[in-house]
């Protein structure tokens, strides 16, 4: 049997505060009207990821999780620096950053 | 002693039909296909020439058919194993064909294969004395035809892809007549019959020659379909295709009698098929319309050779039509009606090239008549004298185009002995050949079938062969007439002409003016073709002149030498004689009908408008060749035109509304599900937000669950 | 317990609601004491159940951090969410950051706190600044966009946020029934002092003597003194090459798409299509 480096509900409360990040990035994906404002709550789901990863990495006693933030961080780097071109191309062409701006393709 | 050389006749020429075509891509080299496929040609031929010495009969030996091997082609062999070496031998006695191997089995003891032939059908040439003929036919007037349209077709856009095409039906006509087996023939015949498609729609810029192609094409289908079903049954009958496995098995079953049904099928599907290739009743109606294909097609494919290919196959198969009493009386009554038929049509058409296409028609109908009361001898001494005169007759009257630009029209062309005075006498030698004149080439083979068919009516004491030998002299009649009617009209009378609209053969910069018909508006006149032309015609007009004197014993010997031989010769030798008493009768009918025509096209043409006046009904049939293709068209065409019409109407109106409905299904899911694409991002980021709290409230329910059981 | 998060979730849900900017009538003071009350009734109930300290566990000193970084980051989340001016939701955003870096080092995760704080503080935010800069209208608060303060259909966003909230903490807190994260269920998997041993001792030994001490100690067996930084050095090259070479690559196309964007040239500006519908 493999012991457990941290008592199960220490950890629960590191996945709340993951989770509560994770749910209020979410909710701001969803309802906020900026582009850049949705990408920044994306990056707040990314903080919510990797605070739970590093709480089931100590829980587990396993480095795997915090190796697999390197990759999350590599990740939200790539996005920040595409995704945020990108919406500096869309606000140069429509001078807005409102996403209805962009709804040609409807059905 | 060469004979191994004969697997390469089909073979140049068919890498000289891929060397052709590579020739069109470059513009420099279009000239050198021309020299390509003379040379291949001329190749085949020198080959046929080593070749024929092995195959000519000495005396009375007889000549041992050559299979000459080229490869496996379709070769199914199924195989039995005995333990003892004697009922494996009566195994494979019982079997032809078959090869025994002993070998040692698993259990050590020796035991003995038996592998028999289920299906074999290789690419094998049979070569005998009447392949030899036909080879000769082929390569020869090939070669000649291919050095007349070096001179005919220069300057011609087309002029690589013309040879090419050339090259490739004499690949696809040797094979067919050196195919050892009904499948290769059906190969080789299916190829001349492309070739033929696409050279009769050589200028496939002009609508009258692609409908023309199209005809010959669909015409000719009818006839193989027949000719496939032929080969089906005889393989069912026989158990092989392979032509001398299947007459030495009908020679079995004539001498103990027992035939069946099949027997009987085999031969008229087989006629099916060669009447459609060699354009008999009721089939003949695409080989008019090919002649809107170029002069030297005209004479090689549909005169000299590929149209003869229907003539072969009965005289190759001979065996299996003579089983059945009634095949070769069939063949014999649909080629004498076939030949006066197209001989009236003949008498009455304007269009040169049209009369000698009726023409062709006719003596095809002659070769079949002669075919059908077994003398082959005859059909294929007549096919080998009609080759000559005819190829000459149709280059000629290429001459005649060429000199006028294309005019084709009889009516339109008078007096032109001066002018081609060349043409005027090689076209002279092939009427004369064609007409039957006394000791030309065709009063030979003429009287050859004639006089077989009357001794055989008076030997046997048949009223039907005497009936078809009457139809056969008329016949001899008016070709006669027709064959002079045309040389009186073109080269006799007054000199005048009018110049075509087209210029085969005229060298690129000859400009035609615009609706040009006088000859003044022409930049150039009436002249006389170049020797380079003018020389095949020559060798063609001795052969028209000469061949039957010097070559009918040859043919005779050649062809009784091969499987052609019918089983139950007429009684030759205790029945009349009437060949004399013919030559008399034919000689004296094809001078009446020369004298005929000279009276009214030439000495007295106005004789002949008072003439045709008195018989208008009569001359308006012939004039509309007796309405058969409207009948055709009012009793094929327009009936199928309407059921295709209700298919299209039942595809359009069940079919595709069932498809469009089935179709409409995910259309109308997609247009109900249309409008939540709204082209917000925040929708659709709402909408997977929802997916993903569904996907993990039902997954924690999953296993909070089963943790409660 | 599934009762107390679900009653705790609705709360959270209707404060936050209250705190989204809105036209008119503004509740925001009275959400945020909402959610605050939801937040400490939520934690005094769960103390409860806290275990008694052991050696290897992070103590109950080290909770107190907790609870201030846990509180900090989640009060700036929720400014992040309903702050109406981009630029101040970013700068709450670096709280947001700064106290779950705490959050992580709590956890005995340095290499990643410091690398979250430099990467996420430091590069992104400061590349957010300059886009938010760059792409925004006029500065002053009456001539800002409805789009850039008034929340789109908040009141979906929050509900559905809220559900999947409550399913995820439903499962986060062990109940009697189910523990969903009992150590027994995930005992297949292998202990970072395991795959440090085999890592170690499976490496050529003559490389690593000498120069690097902590290292050639570890071969000896005592791995347990390796820093945190080492130890995802080793698990991250040794374990996973493939991932670091495909992380190159996409960090290297993703400049080249960078620059690509950057030089392309946008003509086709449309004034009408450019004013806020």
């Amino acid at each position: 049997m493999v012991v457990s480096e941290l008592h199960s509900l220490v950890l629960s409360h590191f996945l709340f505060t993951g989770a509560v990040l994770f749910i209020f990035g979410l909710v701001g994906f969803l309802c906020r009207r900026n582009l850049i404002m949705m990408f920044l709550c994306t990056e707040m789901m990314f903080q919510g990821v990797v605070i739970t990863l590093v709480g089931f990495s100590r829980f587990h006693g396993n480095l795997t999780g915090q190796t697999f933030v390197i990759f999350v961080l590599t990740v939200a780097a790539a996005e920040a620096a595409l995704a945020l071109g990108l919406v500096v191309l869309l606000f140069r062409r429509k001078r807005t950053l409102d996403p209805e701006a962009w709804g040609e393709l409807q059905g | 002693m060469h004979i191994e050389l004969a697997k390469w006749i089909p073979w140049i020429p068919a890498g000289a039909a891929v060397l052709c075509g590579l020739c069109a891509m470059k513009r420099q080299l279009r000239m050198a296909s021309a020299l390509i496929c003379i040379l291949a040609i001329c190749a085949t031929f020198g080959i046929t020439v080593l070749i024929s010495g092995s195959f000519s009969p000495n005396g009375n030996d007889p000549v041992k058919p050559r299979t000459v091997e080229v490869f496996d082609w379709i070769s199914i062999w199924g195989q039995q194993v005995f333990s003892s070496r004697i009922s494996a031998e009566s195994y494979a006695n019982e079997n032809p064909g078959s090869k025994m191997i002993a070998r040692d089995g698993t259990d050590g003891e020796k035991e003995f294969v038996v592998r028999k032939p289920i299906f074999v059908a290789d690419f094998s040439y049979l070569l005998d004395s009447l392949t030899i003929v036909m080879l000769y036919v082929v390569t020869g007037v090939g070669a000649l035809v291919a050095i007349y349209a070096a001179g005919y077709m220069a300057g011609d856009r087309g002029y690589a892809r013309f040879f090419s095409a050339v090259c490739l039906f004499i690949f696809s006509m040797t094979t067919l007549v050196m195919a050892d087996n009904l499948l290769l023939l059906f190969l080789g015949w299916e190829g001349v019959g492309l070739c033929s498609y696409l050279l009769i729609g050589y200028y496939y810029d002009k609508p009258t020659a692609v409908a023309a192609a199209k005809k010959a094409f669909v015409v000719n289908r009818i006839g193989d379909l027949g000719f496939l079903i032929g080969i089906f049954t005889a393989y069912i009958r026989y158990d092989t295709v392979v032509i001398h496995e299947m007459i030495s098995t009908v020679s079995a079953t004539m001498q103990n009698g027992a035939t069946d049904w099949k027997d009987h099928l085999i031969p008229f599907m087989l006629m099916l098929g060669a009447f459609g290739k060699s354009a008999q009743l009721p089939l003949y109606v695409w080989l008019p319309d090919a002649m809107e294909g170029p002069t030297p097609v005209s004479a090689l494919i549909h005169a000299a050779t590929m149209v003869t290919a229907g003539v072969y196959l009965i005289v190759r198969l001979l065996p299996l039509f003579e089983i059945s009493p009634y095949a070769l009386p069939t063949v014999a009554v649909v080629g004498a009606v076939t030949a006066l038929f197209a001989a009236t049509i003949a008498l009455c058409q304007y269009d040169i090239k049209r009369i000698y296409a009726y023409s062709t028609i006719s003596q095809l109908g002659y070769m079949f008549l002669g075919v059908g009361f077994l003398s082959t001898a005859g059909g294929i001494f007549h096919l080998f004298t009609h080759a000559f005169f005819k190829a000459l007759l149709f280059l000629t009257a290429g001459s005649v185009m060429h000199a006028l630009a294309g005019q084709l029209d009889l009516r339109k062309m008078s007096g032109l002995r001066k002018k081609l005075p060349v043409t005027c006498w090689l076209m002279f030698a092939g009427c004369l050949a064609l007409a039957g004149f006394p000791f030309t080439a065709g009063f030979f083979s003429k009287d050859m079938i004639l006089a077989a068919t009357f001794e055989k009516g008076i030997n046997e004491q048949l009223i039907l062969p005497n009936v078809m030998g009457v139809i056969g002299l008329l016949t001899a009649l008016l070709t006669a007439f027709y064959a002079f009617r045309l040389w009186f009209r073109i080269f006799t009378g007054p000199e005048k002409y009018e110049m075509g609209a087209e210029h085969h053969g005229a060298e690129p910069d000859h400009g035609v003016r615009t609706s040009s018909s006088v000859q003044v508006e022409h930049v150039h006149d009436a002249h006389e073709v170049s020797w380079l032309m003018n020389a095949p015609l020559l060798v063609l007009a001795c052969g028209a002149l000469t061949a039957g004197f010097l070559g009918h014993e040859w043919i005779e010997r050649m062809v009784v030498a091969s499987t052609a031989e019918p089983a139950r010769p007429p009684m030759m030798d205790e029945g009349v004689q009437l060949h004399g008493l013919m030559m008399v009768v034919s000689g004296v009918i094809s001078v009446v009908g020369v004298m005929a025509a000279a009276y009214f096209h030439w000495l007295n043409r106005d004789a002949t408008e008072r003439f045709a006046d008195r018989f208008v009904a009569t001359v308006r049939v012939l004039t509309n060749k007796y309405y058969v293709d409207e009948l055709y068209d009012a009793m094929i065409v327009r009936p199928l035109r309407v059921v295709g019409g209700i298919f299209y109407q039942v595809d359009r109106l069940v079919i595709d509304s069932l498809v469009m409905a089935l179709g409409f299904l995910p259309r109308a899911l997609g247009l109900a599900i249309q409008p939540s694409q709204r082209g917000a991002l925040q929708g659709y980021g709402i909408g997977m937000a929802i997916g993903l709290v569904s996907i993990v409230v039902l997954v924690l329910m999953a296993i909070a669950s089963g943790h409660n059981s | 317990m599934p009762y107390l998060i679900y009653i705790a979730s609705t709360l959270a849900a209707i404060s936050l609601y209250m705190m989204m900017p809105r036209r008119g009538f503004q509740p925001g003071k009275f959400g945020a004491l909402l959610g605050a009350a939801t937040l400490g009734g939520l934690w005094l109930l769960l103390a409860e159940y806290l275990p008694e300290p052991t050696d290897r566990d992070v103590g109950q000193a080290v909770m107190v951090y907790y609870y201030i970084f846990s509180a900090v980051a989640i009060i700036s989340a929720a400014r992040v969410v309903t702050h109406d001016r981009p630029v101040y939701a970013a700068l709450w955003f670096v709280m947001v950051v700064l106290s779950s870096a705490g959050l992580i080092l709590i956890l005995g995760a340095e290499f990643i706190g410091f690398a979250s704080v430099i990467i996420y503080g430091g590069a992104i935010l400061v590349t957010y600044l300059f886009v938010i800069m760059l792409a925004s209208q006029s500065g002053d608060s009456d001539g800002r966009p409805d789009h850039d303060r008034i929340p789109r259909e908040p009141a979906a966003a929050v509900i559905i946020g809220f559900v999947l909230l409550s399913a995820i903490l439903t499962a986060a807190f062990p109940t009697a029934e189910a523990n969903l994260f009992h150590p027994n269920r995930f005992s297949a998997a292998p202990t970072d002092a395991d795959i440090i041993a085999e890592v170690l001792t499976s490496r050529p030994v003559q490389n690593l003597s000498g120069e690097n001490g902590a290292l050639a100690e570890a071969l000896a067996g005592e791995s347990e003194q390796l820093s945190n930084a080492e130890r995802i050095g080793l698990d991250l090259f040794q374990g996973h090459p493939l991932g670091i070479e495909l992380a190159g690559i996409i960090l290297l196309v993703c400049l080249v798409g960078a620059v690509v964007i950057a030089k392309t040239r946008v003509d086709s500006f449309d004034p009408k299509a450019g004013t806020d519908q």
